[in-house]
């Protein structure tokens, strides 16, 4: 009797759609950064070593640049434009968490303006940025 | 003359195995930068302003940043370290003090973070502030 012996054939993991999938995570994560986008304003950050994640799922940045210039995602406007923005902002998602960003050098009444708009609109709570200081 | 069949050159299928090491670190690359957007700093409750808080006298530490950005307390110049030295002295005999900061509005916005840190760091938990002429 012959023996046939089959020869078997060694298992191999197609590794080809690996740069397929990869590819398409790329552009996932891609859309998804440029929708986070955020329009920042040239601010020298004040700086602090212990400090918290403020961050929320519904977020209202209000940047003050050194000279009391207030912006809202890239525009710039006054106080009671200010006051709209965040009015419609707590209407349409009351959970949103107000950042107030400021340049170090920024005299304080001006982000004390701001401050007292979030007081008149009887908003609690305000997370004021600053950057970790390396120790 | 012998004819020698030529050897088959295999089809080429180009290398494509770094694209697979290029692709997820493009996508390490983009997860870092996402991260970069995350805000950090101090959560604070704005005080209510039809309902101002009472507090005893004895418990309220006053301390007032100038435009300068020089530090006094109840009036009198401190540096920076004496004003923490100041804080937890006050803390250990009223645990429950009231730090009320009055802030000048000439005030540098770094140095008003500077005091709010100080105050987190001694967990100091009433703390008020204001800009000096404005209401609490």
């Amino acid at each position: 009797m012959i023996k046939l012996k089959r020869k078997k054939a060694k298992p191999i993991i197609p590794m080809s759609s690996m740069s397929d999938i990869g590819f398409l995570l790329l552009i996932f994560i891609m859309l998804i950064s440029l929708m986070n986008q955020r329009h920042e304003v040239k601010i020298e950050y004040a700086e602090a070593t212990q400090i918290e994640k403020t961050q929320e799922n519904d977020n209202l940045e209000i940047w003050i640049d050194r000279n009391g210039a207030i912006s809202v995602d890239g525009e710039a406007m006054d106080l009671r434009e200010l006051e709209g923005i965040i009015v419609s902002a707590i209407t349409l998602k009351p959970a949103t968490r107000v950042h107030v960003i400021a340049d170090r050098n920024t005299p304080y009444r001006y982000v004390n303006a701001t401050v007292m708009v979030l007081q008149k609109l009887q908003h609690r709570v305000v997370s004021l940025v600053v950057r970790e200081a390396r120790r | 003359m012998m004819h020698l069949r030529q050897r088959r050159i295999p089809d080429d299928p180009g290398n494509s195995g770094s694209l697979n090491d290029l692709s997820f670190l493009l996508i390490i690359f983009f997860l870092v930068i996402a991260g970069f957007n995350i805000n950090k700093g101090f959560l604070m409750n704005l005080p209510d302003r039809d309902r101002p808080r009472v507090v005893q006298t004895e418990e309220l530490l006053r301390c007032s940043v100038g435009a300068d950005g020089s530090l006094s307390l109840e009036g009198r110049p401190v540096t920076e370290g004496e004003l923490s030295g100041e804080i937890k002295a006050m803390r250990e005999k009223f645990p429950n003090m009231t730090f009320l900061l009055e802030i000048d509005p000439e005030t540098p916005y770094d140095r008003v973070v500077y005091v709010i840190h100080e105050i987190r760091v001694l967990k100091v938990e009433n703390f008020s502030f204001r800009m000096s002429g404005g209401e609490p």
